[in-house]
């Protein structure tokens, strides 16, 4: 490059002219290029979900489903005619308070308490596991006591335990303390994760270095307590930081599938969405309305946390790349 | 604290009347108590933290690993506090105490007969076999870093709308695996919109595509693509995490480093990768880490997509096998072998992690 802007400086400017044009050329053809591979994988990534939605209101796995590619055109029509002429009526097949699909599977849960459980089992935890986490943050991050080093090492080699390894003895601990039946499963989902997650500690406690320690100074020559100092400050200020991992973990429980199956697999009652979700595809045999019942719950299970993405997706993604992390 | 800071007032008064010596004894009360104040909320705040771990994940694997010696079943009618009370070491099939019977168990592939009859029997869901479609479904890795390394290099280019990507690319990573699950299992079907747009009708998930293992071929073709459907899914569903992770590590890259390297006459190949990779190192290292570590515990996707209910060797993960022998084996749920199995998952999981963080070092 050196040698050629030598060899370029006496030559007339319009080889210099020519030289930018095509620089600007090659630039808008690798735009091109980029805009074309990006349009592509996002189409990739989002058919799954347009095929989702037109399935769920699909009656008959006859018509949408096994044929439809881009859009059903001609297909509409023949299945409103197995539909009653109903848009929604998979969603009923699904959702009815006497003989839907959700009631004969799970002997008797509406849809509506299966969504009230699935509610349960991530909005209260999340909450309070996200204080109690941000709590156990700044005070590895913002105070100085003895043992905090080797709680923190104790802590990082929790990680390295992995979840299936303990699971077997979790469900047999959960039994002895009572928790397994219909009335009390909810304390398996809620319970444990009131406590607060290691993960979500050390992320919060990432944001909490970066805070300026004076302003704790300050509070406390002030007369402020700890307790105040970790309500008046620091919540608020790592906000930003809480928020998104409070979503993050949100979302993690809302789909957990896993958890609910392997512990309350046997009572229905305390079931969550995607467990339901997962019976109903049991359930189909060869009946294929069923199809649409299934793709409708499929619906339901994710558009909760696709609007709460889609509002909060500023946060969550710049939560992410700020640490690092991903769900 | 109120009464701290009054004495802080006290200590000044004291120091301007009595001296500095006099000052220095009595500072010390005050500092002993920030310190007493700062032990006391230091613990308190991280106490429910501390707890749960301890209970749920320390507690848990204390007894997981007890427990893996000796005979724990559902048959044993017993709570888990009351088994601690008559712990007992396993035995094996001809009644001989055996402690470590439970790890053998894993490890054997076919019965073995000794003089006195048939003193092991074999499980039908042979380990390694799991062990291997588990690291099968490893391929997404690479396949998925690449194909996220093209895309965060595209879309850090300076495009208009590359936020609205991230948004796009990582749309399925927060949805439900088992809503998704079915919707692969529906596109891939014979009679599904891949074949429609194939124009093929490929058997990818109905019955066992490609089974050969029974006609003397080597086993691991067996279930081949149903194999591929999974790693498929699990790449398209993982790919934006990990795009927007290499995104932020590309935006980490020193620009002036990248300025200098051009002006220097390198083209934008030889940038990438010598000045743009040896930045992301720590990324990409970050990303096989835990991308090894969440692949040995593939468990719903394979599960979902073949609804087999018990252990289907084709195609399942080994967690897989932990969930029959302690969820859902109807006849005797046997916990104690289900400790053996998640203790050795725990072992393998290790020494990977601690292979990658070698290698690590020595790069």
């Amino acid at each position: 490059m050196a040698e050629e802007i030598l060899t370029q400086t006496p030559v007339a400017p319009k080889v210099k002219e020519k030289k930018a044009a095509s620089k600007k050329r090659s630039k808008l053809i690798a735009d091109i290029i980029t805009y074309v591979i990006l349009i592509l994988g996002s189409f990739i990534m989002l058919y799954p979900f347009w095929w989702m939605i037109a399935a769920s209101f699909d009656g008959s796995m006859l018509h949408i489903q096994s044929g439809l590619v881009w859009w059903p055109t001609d297909t509409i029509a023949s299945n409103l005619a197995v539909c009653n002429n109903d848009l929604f009526y998979t969603y009923k097949i699904l959702m009815d308070g006497e003989i839907g699909l959700c009631v004969k599977i799970t002997g008797g849960a509406t849809i509506w308490r299966i969504i009230a459980n699935t509610l349960i089992y991530s909005i209260v935890p999340v909450v309070v596991g996200v204080l109690t986490s941000a709590s156990a943050a700044f005070a590895f991050a913002k105070i100085e006591w003895v043992g905090r080093d080797v709680v923190f090492m104790v802590l990082l080699a929790a990680i390295m335990i992995p979840g299936p390894s303990i699971m077997v003895i979790q469900y047999c601990m959960y039994s002895s303390f009572g928790w397994l039946s219909n009335d009390t499963g909810w304390m398996v989902m809620v319970i444990p994760g009131l406590f607060g997650s290691i993960m979500t500690a050390f992320f919060i406690r990432q944001f909490l270095y970066g805070m300026p320690t004076s302003i704790i100074e300050a509070a406390k020559i002030d007369g402020a307590g700890y307790w105040r100092i970790f309500w008046g400050f620091i919540v608020p200020l790592a906000m930003p930081a809480i928020m998104a991992q409070g979503l993050l973990s949100f979302m993690g429980c809302w789909n957990n599938y896993m958890g609910c199956w392997i512990m309350l697999g046997s009572f229905k009652m305390a079931w969550n969405l995607p467990v339901l979700v997962s019976a109903i595809s049991d359930n189909i045999g060869g009946d294929l309305q069923k199809y649409g019942a299934l793709f409708a719950g499929s619906v339901m299970s994710i558009l909760p946390v696709l609007i709460l993405f889609g509002v909060f997706q500023k946060q969550i993604i710049g939560s992410l790349m700020l640490t690092g992390s991903k769900e | 604290m109120e009464d701290l800071f009054s004495e802080n007032k006290a200590v000044e008064v004291t120091a301007d009347s009595t001296g500095v010596a006099a000052a220095k004894k009595k500072e010390k009360k005050p500092i002993n108590q920030q310190k007493l104040q700062d032990n006391i909320w230091g613990w308190a705040f991280c106490a429910p933290l501390i707890i749960g771990t301890l209970v749920f994940v320390f507690v848990a694997f204390l007894i997981s690993f007890i427990l893996s010696f000796c005979n724990y079943t559902s048959n044993s009618g017993a709570t888990l506090w009351e088994y601690f009370g008559r712990l007992s070491l396993k035995k094996n099939e001809l009644g001989e105490i055996s402690p470590f019977y439970n790890y053998i168990r894993l490890f054997i592939t076919s019965d073995v007969v000794t003089g006195s009859g048939t003193a092991v029997t074999a499980d039908n869901d042979n380990m390694w076999r799991l062990l291997f479609n588990t690291v099968f479904y490893m391929i997404g890795i690479p396949v998925g870093m690449i194909l996220s390394m093209v895309l965060a290099v595209l879309m850090s280019r300076d495009i208009k709308g590359s936020g609205l990507f991230r948004v796009i690319y990582y749309i399925p990573c927060i949805t439900s695996t088992v809503a998704v699950t079915f919707t692969f299992q529906n596109l891939f079907k014979s009679t599904g919109v891949i074949n429609n747009l194939l124009g093929q009708t490929i058997q990818w998930t109905d019955g066992y595509a490609m089974k050969f293992g029974e006609n003397g071929d080597p086993y691991w073709c067996g279930g081949l693509l149903m194999k591929v459907v999974v790693i498929i899914m699990s790449v398209w569903k993982g790919l934006g995490g990990t795009v927007i992770l290499f995104c932020a590590g590309l935006s980490g890259v020193n620009a002036a480093t990248k300025e200098a390297a051009s002006i220097d006459g390198a083209n934008s190949w030889m940038i990438f990768w010598k000045v743009t990779m040896p930045d992301l190192a720590p990324t990409i290292f970050y990303t096989i880490v835990t991308s090894v570590i969440g692949g040995m515990q593939i468990y719903a996707e394979p599960q979902l997509l073949f609804g087999s209910t018990g252990v289907n060797e084709f195609v399942d993960g080994y967690v897989a096998k932990i969930t029959y022998y302690g969820f859902f084996n109807t006849s005797n749920k046997n916990y104690s072998y289900g400790c053996a199995l998640g203790m050795f998952l725990f072992v393998i999981i290790l020494i990977l992690t601690l292979i990658q963080f070698k290698l690590q070092k020595e790069d």
